[in-house]
């Protein structure tokens, strides 16, 4: 190994941020916006904002494949193909080359990564709920895993800030189940989503809302003077917008802290460990490898954030190994990389509409309706499961695909797919998953990656529980949709394991004893607290609604107690 | 509902289009072995090809608009075939395509080839309800020449209100004679 551990004035830092997604961007623009200098290392190669979206303005007929996966992406991508979508050439090259970067599946796990500046803020679905009251408080309640040390009330100002900045859209309802947020206006529910939302609400008394997403629909001047503007409706997201029309890491929260010009951004660097001194007793820095000459080095800081994703964050844990803690860094208790948690996709049901045969839609949503939770609520009790599932989803018209699965061929046939088609529509559930100490991920202890760096191997997989909530997700589906008086009522349910919602979390917990958990109540690693793990690691329980506005909403909250905690020099 | 379907209607609820590969990626799992794409090398012989092209141009027709042939869907099918499908896809559409031959296609008349690709039709309703990992000839055919036209320059101009950056998201009331956006 070629170490470089001289300790200059070039490589010691306020902070140093380890990942440059979703949650480390968000890391990083606090603490520099705070006065610190920060250091943000990121594994992956660097993507710069609109400059790299090398696919985002290309016509369809410009796509070789047509959105379709090649045997050679599903090869190359054999885990981020498992994905709807994912394997396209519109996006491909920018998520992760499995075939380079393997793991271990013990049991199945649908791992979704993208290496590479933003990570996954650069294809998340946007949808930004808060958690409700109840979130927090279920678990002490139900006596599943280990109480929240935090409430709703502790989040909630931090809520505001993130909305804030990232730009939400979305409606107002008033609802305990699902608390407002700070909102940009609205985009549409179309004609039979309206109609829908008014049948649920009549028959059920359940509430039908836009769903709530993070794409500019009237930019404040915290946006435009980033360079963002209003969303143009083209709904190609995933590729990176050109305008910056949604949030990501790459057009916010990274230009945000440049502008302080307290950043400095490291690429192609993993984190391999984290260097822990065992005089003064705490975390002094990390130990970065480059991806491409294998160099070593190491950085320093007085305080580190952990944003690599909930399972890199928990694989770097484990694997910073030092005689305080032999069991990886911060892993007393035995937590880390445990309780391993995702929200349920891929199960639900569609219908076809008839009638609305006048209404038709200008322009793509890049959004769905939503469903709130039901279940389990208020006057709801269902013996068969704990907690519950909401739903998203959405009526289009249908396009010429439609021809495919239909009879005919010829003139007339070709004619008509020119035509918008029928109304249908699709709903499907994200259910909430328990926590449970053996759904986890370690390290092998003999495998390696090409950098020396142990695989990470997955043995987890779905309670009685969650398939009980699968059950009621396929059935209420069904029953929602013919209630409504929609025809051909057909559920699905896809084959799926722990990974494909794509929203790990719980590996290194927040609780009140550090004997039962890995992070105190404001992510501080029990035993050394000038370590900070703010991304989906530090979830003791998961919700049922999609989790990045929360992550972001504690990874500033942190911030702010890291940043106060070191001027009273208590770090 | 079989599998397939299942995926379908997924499929409808992302926005996305079925790919075999995909079916591929799900199945990694199941098979623990990595896929094999250096599957045999795939092409059609050059009568193969013709009906292909005939068969594409049946489908979708030249009217007053484009048809099939003129945008390339023939070489786009081919291309498909090879680079998305694997080897048991490649056997069903050249079984597919041996029936054509066995029926002398190409020397048959409009009507005549009609009548084969509609009872081609009709069988392929019974094959598709029986489970299985491949796709009918008819089936595919259909959905690569359709993919090959409607997402082709010439063909998606031709066909629909093509509009790269609309602006604006709103609920509208149909237009006489409106055509599907393509965006
Ligand atoms: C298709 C898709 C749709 C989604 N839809 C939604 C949605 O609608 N709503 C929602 O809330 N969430 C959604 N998500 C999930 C969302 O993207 C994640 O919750 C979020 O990105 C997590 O943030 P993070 O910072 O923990 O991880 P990431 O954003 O993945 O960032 C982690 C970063 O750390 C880097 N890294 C990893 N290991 C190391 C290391 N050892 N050293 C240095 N760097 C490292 C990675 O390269 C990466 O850049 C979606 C995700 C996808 C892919
Ligand atoms: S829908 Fe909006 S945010 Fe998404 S790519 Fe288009 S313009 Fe950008």
């Amino acid at each position: 190994m070629n170490l470089n551990i001289k300790v200059t004035k070039e490589n010691t830092f306020d902070a140093i941020v380890v990942g440059s997604g979703m949650t480390g961007g968000f890391a990083a623009k606090e603490l520099t916006e705070k006065g610190m200098k920060v250091l943000m290392i990121e594994r992956g190669k660097e993507i710069k904002h609109v400059q790299d979206y090398d696919t985002a303005m290309k016509q369809p007929w410009e796509i070789e494949h047509r959105g379709k996966t090649t045997l050679v992406s599903a090869e190359e991508r054999w885990a981020n193909s498992r994905f709807w979508g994912l394997g396209s050439e519109e996006v491909v090259n920018h998520l992760t080359n499995d075939k380079e970067n393997p793991y271990i599946e013990k049991r199945p796990f649908d791992w979704i990564r993208a290496y590479h500046t933003g990570g996954k803020s650069m294809h998340w679905g946007r949808q930004s709920y808060r958690w409700n009251k109840q979130d927090f408080e279920a678990n002490a309640k139900e006596g599943i895993g280990i109480d929240w040390p935090i409430r709703y009330e502790d989040l909630e100002p931090w809520y505001t800030h993130v909305e804030k900045f990232v730009g939400v859209s979305g409606q107002k309802e008033g609802l305990d189940v699902l608390p407002d947020g700070h909102f940009l206006p609205p985009m549409p529910l179309f004609a039979p989503e309206a109609y829908f939302k008014k049948v649920m609400f009549d028959k059920f008394n359940r509430p039908v809302t836009v769903g709530r997403v993070a794409n500019l629909t009237q930019p404040q001047a915290i946006h435009t003077e980033l360079g963002r503007a209003s969303c143009q409706y083209r709904n190609k997201c995933a590729r990176g917008c050109p305008y910056g029309g949604y949030y990501s890491s790459l057009s916010g929260a990274i230009p945000a802290a440049m502008r302080t010009k307290r950043l400095t951004v490291l690429h192609d660097s993993i984190v391999a460990e984290i260097i822990y001194d065992d005089q003064k007793k705490k975390a002094v820095g990390v130990r970065v490898i480059n991806q491409h000459n294998h160099l070593v080095t190491d950085y320093f800081a007085k305080i580190i954030f952990l944003n690599a994703g909930s399972i890199n964050t928990a694989a770097l844990m484990l694997n910073s190994k030092s005689s305080r803690f032999p069991n990886g860094f911060g892993n007393d208790s035995d937590q880390v990389g445990r309780n391993l948690m995702d929200h349920q996709l891929g199960a639900g049901a569609t219908a076809s509409i008839e009638g609305f045969e006048d209404d038709y839609v200008y322009g793509q949503r890049p959004n769905a309706l939503y469903i709130p939770r039901f279940r389990n609520w208020g006057n709801d009790k269902q013996t068969a499961y704990l907690r519950g599932f909401g739903y998203q989803g959405g009526a289009s018209r249908e396009g010429w695909n439609r021809g495919v699965a239909a009879d005919g061929f010829g003139g007339d046939f070709k004619e008509n797919l020119t035509k918008p088609g029928a109304w249908a529509i699709s709903i499907g559930g994200f259910g909430e998953v328990l926590p449970d100490p053996n759904n986890r991920m370690y390290l092998d202890p003999d495998k390696k990656d090409k950098w020396g760096v142990p695989l990470i191997v997955f043995d987890a997989a779905f309670s009685d529980n969650d398939r009980a909530i699968r059950k009621d997700i396929i059935a209420s589906a069904v029953e929602m949709l013919e209630t409504a008086g929609f025809k051909n009522a057909t559920p699905y349910d896809r084959p799926t394991h722990l990974g494909l919602g794509i929203h790990d979390m719980g590996t290194a917990r927040m609780g009140r004893d550090p004997k039962t958990s890995v992070l105190n109540s404001f992510n501080q690693v029990h035993d050394s607290k000038n370590v900070f793990v703010t991304d989906g690691a530090a979830m003791a329980s998961a919700s049922c609604v999609n989790p990045s506005i929360t992550y972001m909403a504690l990874t500033a909250r942190a911030v702010d107690h890291a940043v106060k905690s070191l001027k009273k020099r208590e770090l | 509902m079989n599998r397939r379907e299942v995926i379908k209607s997924v499929a409808l609820m992302f926005g996305g289009t079925l790919s075999a590969p995909t079916l591929m990626a799900m199945n990694h799992w199941e098979q623990n072995s990595p896929i094999p794409t250096t599957s045999a090398a795939f092409s059609l012989t050059e009568q193969q090809r013709k009906i292909v092209a005939e068969v594409a141009e049946m489908i979708i027709p030249r009217t007053n608009t484009v048809g099939a042939k003129d945008v390339g869907v023939p070489a786009f099918i081919e291309m498909m075939l090879k680079d998305c499908y694997l080897q048991p896809d490649h056997q069903r559409f050249l079984e597919g395509l041996t029936s054509l031959e066995q029926l002398k296609f190409l020397e048959l008349n409009e009507g005549e080839r009609r009548g084969a690709l509609k009872m081609m039709e009709q069988q392929t309703k019974e094959q598709m309800k029986v489970p299985s990992k491949t796709v009918p000839f008819w089936r595919l055919m259909k959905e690569l020449t359709l993919l090959g036209y409607f997402t082709s320059e010439a063909g998606i101009k031709a066909s629909f209100e093509y509009v790269q950056i609309p602006g604006k998201l709103e609920n509208i009331k149909l237009k006489p004679n409106q055509k599907l956006y393509a965006y």
